[in-house]
């Protein structure tokens, strides 16, 4: 009990007189930590914005005005069995109506010659969303039978295929961009990690040799070390979470203007938290660990 | 006390530190090594606390052969045998009392104890104003004789010393070779390892020469012959 003591003690002594090299260390791993979590943000961004559109496109796929009830129910059951699909939505000829004379009711012209033609023109209309923009093209496909010919009048979708492509594409490269990042970055903070605390190491490899030929155990030498690792980690955890506070807190107001469905990264923080914390911690703590029980295996051969 | 049987230290083959050293060293005596630079002594000074192992050969401390001894030992021979290097081999970052009180520390001594030994240990080699300074406000031979309360603190039977004087004055060499003596005047056993002629001629005792790694000569009351 009183080793340990002793270790706590040695490890806070260590702490406080070679202050430099402390605030070296927490701010280096500070640092790495606000990278590695703007990353992780602009992860989180683009996935809520590729969300947010991918949510505005469907396909609206317009019957004619003979197309009987039963026929549209088939052919929105055909559609409801495709697992791509997660939602359909039915308009009858009447809503179909009643949503363009609301939609031109400034435009008499528009109006009057559809007074003209007498009766409902319009057939209903199903609008489908599926899980992702590439399953449009699948659903397209799959109406065109020869039997839905007659009943089929137009697919909104092709208007819509340059779009979603696009999106697709930029998607994808978006997402491949911030996994390259993240990698580069999670390597480069893995080497200046290691080679400040190998540094550290290297400069007390007097001491180290010193406490040896005193009669220290390596445990007595290699505690202290480990205790200081933890402690760097918490502190610059710590300090993460503060500055990660008042900086989301910042952007939040910019992030409402871009999310109308009132997204907010301080809510997915807080909802997160124990997952990003939990992780950056153990990161944090393996990296220190790890580069310091590496520098000091050397030096503590007997 | 000391029993060194036909020890060879080879590092490579164009190196070669000892050859078939023979040595016994009784309880109590004060025993100079001497020999030029490269002629073995710090290779014998670094067996002697397992630094290095012997390639040949057996050493024995007491009833402890140590020739083979494992790592988990290594701690507990070395707070056993009292060190002193030319170059003090003090914690920077520890104040003067903090030094001594680290050897005790390792070996898991109380607090109290610690606190209750360690002012005696400097008074002995006359630093108790000076516990709280840190090396770099010492001067040499303050800092050597605070190297000297470390080596005392866990009462050895054997202090080992590699060129205490090396980076002394003449004044503060007299005065580290009088705390040795006093301290054998207790019974503690004194290894003296030097190339300082006046040192040894001053001494009077047991004088052994190292020269290229072979013992050359043994004289019970001698002088510094090279």
């Amino acid at each position: 009990m009183a080793l340990i003591r002793r270790v706590f003690k040695f490890a806070f002594q260590d702490v406080g007189r070679n202050i430099g090299m402390s605030f070296m260390t927490v701010f280096i791993l500070v640092l790495m930590l606000l990278s590695v979590n703007a990353l992780w943000s602009v992860e989180i961004l683009t996935g809520e914005a590729v969300h947010l559109v991918k949510d505005q496109i469907n396909v609206s796929i317009y019957f004619t005005a003979e197309a009987k009830d039963d026929q549209v129910t088939e052919i929105q059951n055909y559609l409801k069995s495709f697992p791509e699909v997660v939602n359909l939505e039915i308009s009858n000829s009447e809503a179909v109506l009643e949503s363009f004379r609301e939609r031109h009711k400034l435009n008499p012209e528009v109006l009057g010659a559809l007074d003209e033609l007498g009766g409902n023109p319009f057939g209903p209309t199903i609008v489908v969303k599926t899980r992702e923009p590439g399953d449009y093209q699948k659903i397209i496909t799959a109406l065109d039978l020869p039997e839905y010919q007659n009943l089929i009048e137009a697919k909104s979708f092709d208007e819509h295929r340059d779009a979603i492509n696009n999106i697709q594409n930029i998607t994808n490269r978006l997402e491949k961009t911030v996994l390259g990042l993240s990698i580069l970055f999670a390597v480069i903070s893995f080497l200046v990690i290691f080679n400040t605390v190998r540094v550290a190491i290297q400069t007390q490899r007097v001491e180290i040799g010193i406490k040896r030929l005193v009669g220290a155990s390596n445990w007595l030498i290699r505690g202290p070390y480990l205790i200081e690792s933890i402690l760097f980690t918490l502190l610059s955890l710590v300090i993460t979470a503060i500055i990660l506070y008042f900086g989301l807190h910042f952007v939040d107001p910019y992030l409402a203007v871009v999310f109308p469905s009132g997204f907010s990264l301080t809510n997915y923080y807080f909802s997160h938290i124990l997952y990003i914390a939990g992780v950056q911690a153990l990161a944090v703590l393996i990296l220190t660990v790890l580069s310091s029980g590496l520098a000091m295996r050397k030096q503590l051969k007997v | 006390m000391i029993k060194v049987n036909g020890v060879t230290k080879i590092y490579s083959t164009s190196s070669v530190a000892l050859r078939d050293i023979n040595l016994h060293i009784k309880a109590g005596e004060f025993v100079s090594v001497i020999g030029q630079s490269g002629s073995g002594k710090t290779t014998l000074s670094k067996l002697l606390i397992a630094e290095e192992r012997p390639t040949k050969g057996g050493i024995q401390i007491g009833d402890w052969d140590i020739s083979n001894i494992s790592a988990g030992e290594v701690p507990l021979l070395r707070r056993q045998i009292g060190m002193i290097f030319q170059d003090y081999k003090l914690l920077p970052k520890k104040t003067a009392f903090e030094n001594v009180a680290f050897a005790l520390e390792v070996a898991g001594e109380s607090n109290r104890r610690i606190r209750q030994v360690v002012p005696q240990l400097l008074e002995i080699v006359g630093l108790t104003n000076q516990a709280t300074r840190y090396p770099s406000q010492l001067s040499g031979g303050e800092q050597q004789r605070i190297a000297i309360a470390r080596s005392l603190a866990h009462r050895p039977k054997i202090i080992v010393a590699d060129e205490p004087t090396g980076n002394l004055d003449s004044i503060n060499t007299e005065e580290i070779i009088q705390i040795l003596k006093k301290i054998n005047e207790f019974g503690t056993t004194i290894m003296l390892l030097t190339h300082n002629r006046d040192v040894v001629n001053s001494l009077h005792r047991r004088v052994i020469t190292l020269q290229d790694g072979q013992i050359t000569l043994d004289q019970s009351e001698g002088k510094y012959l090279i």
